[in-house]
């Protein structure tokens, strides 16, 4: 059941900046994982900034430099179905619609996405856990089937965004707006590492609103993709997920970026696997390398060591098809 | 049969009033077999349907409850002076509260308080509340302070038998001593096998899950309470309810009605009807009392979970020679039967002449086991029908034959009764045949990670015979509309539907004219609680004779007006007719009998079942399924159900039970599971959708084909049905399981079959191979 807390909804970008600033206030987008968290008692919240009214925040536009940008209040239903990221940002099309199910799809925004808290079952559940201010992390001896191999920390929840690791691997940055005025940081900075700060899931600080995703232009010869291995067909988080980004150039492939989800508490940079893979064709010896390098570093925990053999099987998968196109 | 006590759970029936005889079988039908969409489908779907959530009265209260949060625990104190002045709160109950005082059973094992101070499961009601809103309701129990001494947990049911392990009960955690049954010698029969394979599987617990919450709506009228319950039995909550109150059965009305599936957790009262009771009593208002999603996970029941060592000797031309099972099963905090009938299949589905079964319950600090959909048998089917495949692979034998050679003309699990009949043959050849078995075994895997496999298994389910008591009540209007009243639950099977059909047959009354009344203790007449797979063939029976009744009135009336002897008339299509002169006919509605007397009232009983047959249904299952060998990721893309549940009534509702079964099962066998924090707290944390999977429609095969083995049982009950609703997820998760085995080589023996247990198997093959 929800807990008693206010609602306002802002017209002004300003406005919600001004309001979300204050102490127990919440950002509410498209509400679905907010309004889960509050009914779990993830988190209290006195007031509920919703953001909703800021039409600003919403649609798909191209970049003056060539890229695109993504407002935060952009559905992931509308990110899947956008032509333009099917065809240039492929990898970010299959996330989105590999995200959760077509409701949430609908309801669920991107900014939203990239700013959930995790899904351990711990911290959703009534266990006063490491990350909500207390003691330990009781997947470190407890049940971590669903939990971090790599850089877990004192804490090993899992960020369970499917969009952050392939806009991670795409070179994407966000836009924040404050009350100091805007920043703009790479996804890749925006999630705090375990052990870093384990109590926190993004940089936003208090009155920080994202405010819009940016893509970069597409290099020539870019391809990625996204796939998720989960415990059903759909409606369900990453057991573990690939991000891929690469140019091939005359079948070799170049800038390789590797970023995996389900596996940390950010979406995880491999460059064990970049390594294997920079300079190199994408054949089934090199294939097999990289494949043998994804299981570099990791440290699975009592319940999670099949982790590692679904990273090294679905590696192999999806470079196999960005090989073949 | 043994199957009964659990639906049974009250102890001894109420008979029913003898009818008349039995009416012979129907030769053809008209209506019965058909496909009818569901009498109340418009209501259902359009959302006007009534379910006891939506139930809302005037002054109404709402009720929570506070529950243990350790999985056991001793309350030493609880301090209701807080949560008395929250705002809204109309009152507050705990173990020391005078008007809580009562008696509390899960089984009859063992009583205990309301409240009692001892807890045994994460869950266990601790306190209650009454307030104006929901909101209020749970703001006071989050302001009960409760000291607990909590004490050490165990919750794995190998662990509970450990020597260490902490006692939940004093006399340990054993429920009584192992039931063992044997026939022959297990060891002469292993000595005379050509292989003997043995294997140890375990299935996970599972969570019935129903789309409607448990919960009631509690009103008192002076001496008379009113409850509206979601349940599958109005008259076992009413037995309960009045038992525990101490109140007359008179003056406990349970209304039903419309409810959102149960699976076997709905079988009976909960201990929320008695607090509904309590704080509607106490406010003198009435109270709603509906779980939490939450709650429902920790303690209205669950599949409990079973260890199985199965050990199988087999000769080199497929003759079965010895089985031998052991079942650890847990009952959970209370006795629960959480054994019970793992091993029924062991017995009885395949002949053999000697089998040894050991059946231990065991106390675990868990939600008390309930009945869930075929209790014990997918377990048992899932242990059984894995071996039996291995054997075939051992013998080089089709594991259609190996079961066909071993299909049992007699119930040897009940000392060689026959079947009133038996279609386990024809389950397992028309299956095979339809599914194309065999051209689908010949064909590879296929090159790539993706690789393809096909499965069967086959089952029986210890009852589904129906039986009475039951008592149907069929008016005939002055209009030739009819009303039918009956005390069954329609547990979303379409129950409803089959009945109104049955009068439709008989009487000729269109579907459209027809009213059911049902599910009410006031109004409706006495039926066991809707399970076991006993609905249809308990009821439609008593159905049928009442119509007969209904029949005899009106023929009798005709013949006194068209100056006709009975015997020459016929009732069809709401007219009677002269079968010597078709011209001499009265429609129901000109019948001038009928218009006085206003309504024919046919009363019918469900007669008894033969006593020297045994009435049970048969399956077999089969299915396709492709294993991606690097993710471990299992897409079940195809499944027959060959089911022999004699007469199929409704076609339409047949269907449905075969794709749910089949659903229900797929959950079994790849994705749901009770996950508890066993190292750490003992809680659970698989206690939402999220984390507690339940197969979606991706899950499950568009390509699910039902095919009915339609036996005339003729001697089983007037209208030759037996039950269908459990026999159709029996085989399904063993199946899979060896579905998946074809495809990768790999026996999956614990369940789920998800990436986290296939991975491991798959690249310890890979070593090996």
């Amino acid at each position: 059941m929800l807990p008693a807390f206010s609602y306002v909804r802002p017209t002004t970008l300003g406005e919600a900046i001004r309001l979300a600033g204050r102490k127990g206030a919440h950002i509410h987008a498209g509400g679905t994982d907010l309004l889960g968290c509050l009914r779990d008692q993830v988190l209290g919240a006195e007031t509920l900034v919703s953001i909703t009214g800021l039409s600003e925040l919403r649609g798909i536009a191209p970049a003056r430099d060539g890229g695109l940008r993504l407002g935060a209040l952009t559905t992931i239903a509308e990110v899947a179905a956008d032509p333009t990221i099917r065809g240039r940002y492929a990898g970010l099309a299959e996330a989105a619609s590999q995200v959760a199910s077509p409701q949430l799809r609908n309801q669920g925004t991107l900014g939203g996405n990239l700013c959930q808290k995790p899904r351990c079952w711990y911290y959703r559940g009534d266990f006063h856990c490491l990350r909500k201010g207390g003691e330990m992390c009781f997947a470190a001896e407890g049940e971590s089937q669903g939990h971090a191999i790599f850089g877990g920390d004192r804490c090993f929840a899992v960020h369970p965004s499917d969009t952050a690791p392939v806009l991670a691997a795409l070179g994407a940055t966000v836009r924040i707006a404050g009350a100091a005025g805007t920043r703009t940081i790479p996804v890749e900075q925006l999630l705090v590492p375990a052990g870093t700060n384990p109590q926190r899931e993004t940089v936003l600080e208090p009155g920080e609103i994202l405010t819009e995703v940016v893509l970069p232009p597409p290099a020539a010869g870019l391809r990625s993709s996204y796939r998720k291995v989960r415990a059903r067909a759909v409606w369900d988080f990453a057991l573990v997920g690939v991000a891929l980004a690469l140019r091939l150039e005359g079948g070799v492939a170049r800038q390789v970026r590797v970023f995996l989800s389900g596996v940390a508490a950010v979406p995880w940079r491999h460059p064990g696997i970049e390594a294997a893979l920079t300079g190199k064709p994408l054949d089934a010896s090199i294939i097999a390398a990289a494949s043998v390098a994804a299981a570099k570093g990791a440290e699975p925990l009592g319940k999670n060591a099949y982790k590692v053999e679904l990273l090294r099987g679905l590696m192999t998968e999806e470079l196999e098809r960005l090989a073949r196109g | 049969m043994r199957g009964d006590g659990l639906y049974f759970v009250e102890g001894a029936l109420p008979e029913t009033p003898t009818g008349g005889a039995q009416a012979e079988a129907w030769q053809t039908t008209r209506v019965v077999g058909t496909r009818q969409p569901r009498i109340d489908a418009y209501e259902r779907v359009s959302g006007t349907a009534v379910y006891p959530s939506d139930v809302v009265l005037p002054d109404m209260l709402y009720g929570a409850i506070l529950r243990c949060p350790h999985p056991h625990a001793k309350v030493k104190k609880v301090d209701l002076a807080s949560a008395r002045s929250v705002p809204g709160v109309r009152a507050v109950l705990a173990g020391d509260s005078p008007e809580a005082d009562l008696r509390w059973y899960y089984t009859r094992q063992v009583f205990t308080r309301l409240f009692d101070a001892t807890c045994r499961f994460e869950g266990e009601a601790v306190a209650a509340v009454a307030a104006e809103t929901p909101q209020q309701a749970r703001d006071a129990l989050r302001a009960i302070r409760v000291e607990y001494e909590v004490l050490p947990f165990v919750v794995e049911e190998g662990r509970a038998l450990a020597s260490d392990a902490p006692k939940i009960a004093e006399g340990g955690n054993r429920v009584g001593e192992p039931e063992v049954y044997t026939r022959g010698d297990v060891a002469k029969g292993f000595s005379e096998a050509d292989t003997v394979v043995e294997r140890t599987y375990r299935t996970a617990a599972e969570i019935h899950s129903p789309m409607e919450l448990h919960g009631c709506v509690a009103r008192w009228d002076g001496p008379k309470l009113t409850i509206w319950e979601t349940t599958q039995g109005v008259y076992p909550v009413q037995q309960r309810v009045a038992s525990l109150l101490d109140i007359p059965l008179s003056r406990v009305r349970v209304i039903g009605h419309y409810m959102g599936g149960g699976f076997g957790s709905k079988l009976s009262a909960d201990k929320y009807h008695l607090v509904a009771a309590v704080l509607a009593r106490l406010t003198a208002r009435p109270v709603k009392l509906f779980l939490s999603r939450e709650e429902t996970f920790r303690c209205v029941g669950n599949r409990p979970p079973a260890t199985m060592r199965l050990k199988a000797g087999v000769k080199k031309d497929g003759t079965l020679t010895a089985l031998e099972m052991d079942v650890v099963g847990a009952s959970g905090g209370y006795p629960a039967g959480g054994a019970s009938l793992v091993d029924w299949l062991v017995r009885d589905l395949y002949l053999c002449p000697n089998v040894k079964c050991t059946s231990t319950d065991v106390l675990t600090t868990t939600g008390p086991a309930r009945a869930f959909r075929a209790p014990g048998h997918p377990q048992g089917a899932w242990a059984l029908e894995q071996l039996v495949d291995e054997l075939a692979t051992a013998i080089g034998m089709d594991p259609v034959a190996l079961r066909v050679k071993n299909v049992p003309a007699l119930s040897q699990g009940r000392d060689d009764l026959p079947y009133s009949t038996t279609g386990l043959k024809q389950c397992l050849e028309e299956g095979a045949r339809a599914f194309g078995w065999e051209e689908a075994r010949r064909r590879a895997p296929g090159r790539g990670p993706w690789k393809r496999g096909v499965g069967m298994a086959a089952g029986t389910w210890v009852a589904g015979a129906g039986g009475p008591p039951s008592t149907v009540i069929v008016k005939l209007g002055a209009d030739g509309s009819a009303n039918l009243n009956m005390g069954a639950s329609d547990i979303g099977t379409g129950t409803k539907t089959v009945m109104a059909m049955v009068v439709a047959e008989e009487l000729g009354v269109p579907l459209d004219r027809i009213h059911v009344e049902h599910a009410d203790t006031g109004t409706t007449q006495y039926a066991t609680a809707s399970g076991g797979s006993k609905t249809v063939p308990t009821e439609s029976p008593a159905t049928r004779a009442a119509a007969l009744e209904v029949k005899r009135q009106v023929l009798d009336l005709a013949a006194e007006e068209l100056k006709l002897p009975v015997a020459e008339l016929r009732l069809q299509d709401g007219v009677v007719t002269s079968l010597k002169d078709p011209a001499l006919k009265k429609p129901l509605a000109e019948l001038g009998g009928l218009r006085r007397r206003g309504v024919v009232v046919g009363v019918g009983t469900r007669a008894p079942n033969p006593e020297d047959l045994a009435t049970c249904p048969f399956a077999a299952q089969f299915c396709e399924v492709e294993v991606n060998e690097r993710t471990g990721e299992v897409r079940v893309l195809r499944f027959l159900a060959a089911q022999d549940s004699g007469r199929v009534m409704n076609r339409l509702t047949y269907d449905n039970q075969v794709i749910g079964g089949i659903t229900m099962g797929i959950g079994l066998a790849l994705t749901e599971a009770r996950v508890l924090d066993g190292a750490q707290t003992g809680r659970l944390v698989s206690g939402n959708f999220h984390d507690y999977k339940l197969p979606t429609m991706l899950d499950v095969p568009a390509d699910i084909t039902s095919l009915p083995v339609e036996l005339p049982d003729h001697r089983a009950n007037s209208t030759g049905a037996k039950g269908l609703g459990e026999p159709v997820t029996i085989p399904t998760a063993a199946a899979v399981a060896n579905a998946v085995f074809a495809a990768t080589g790999v026996r999956v023996t614990d369940s789920p079959i998800s990436p986290a247990r296939l991975l491991p198997l798959l690249a310890a093959a890979r070593k090996e191979g």
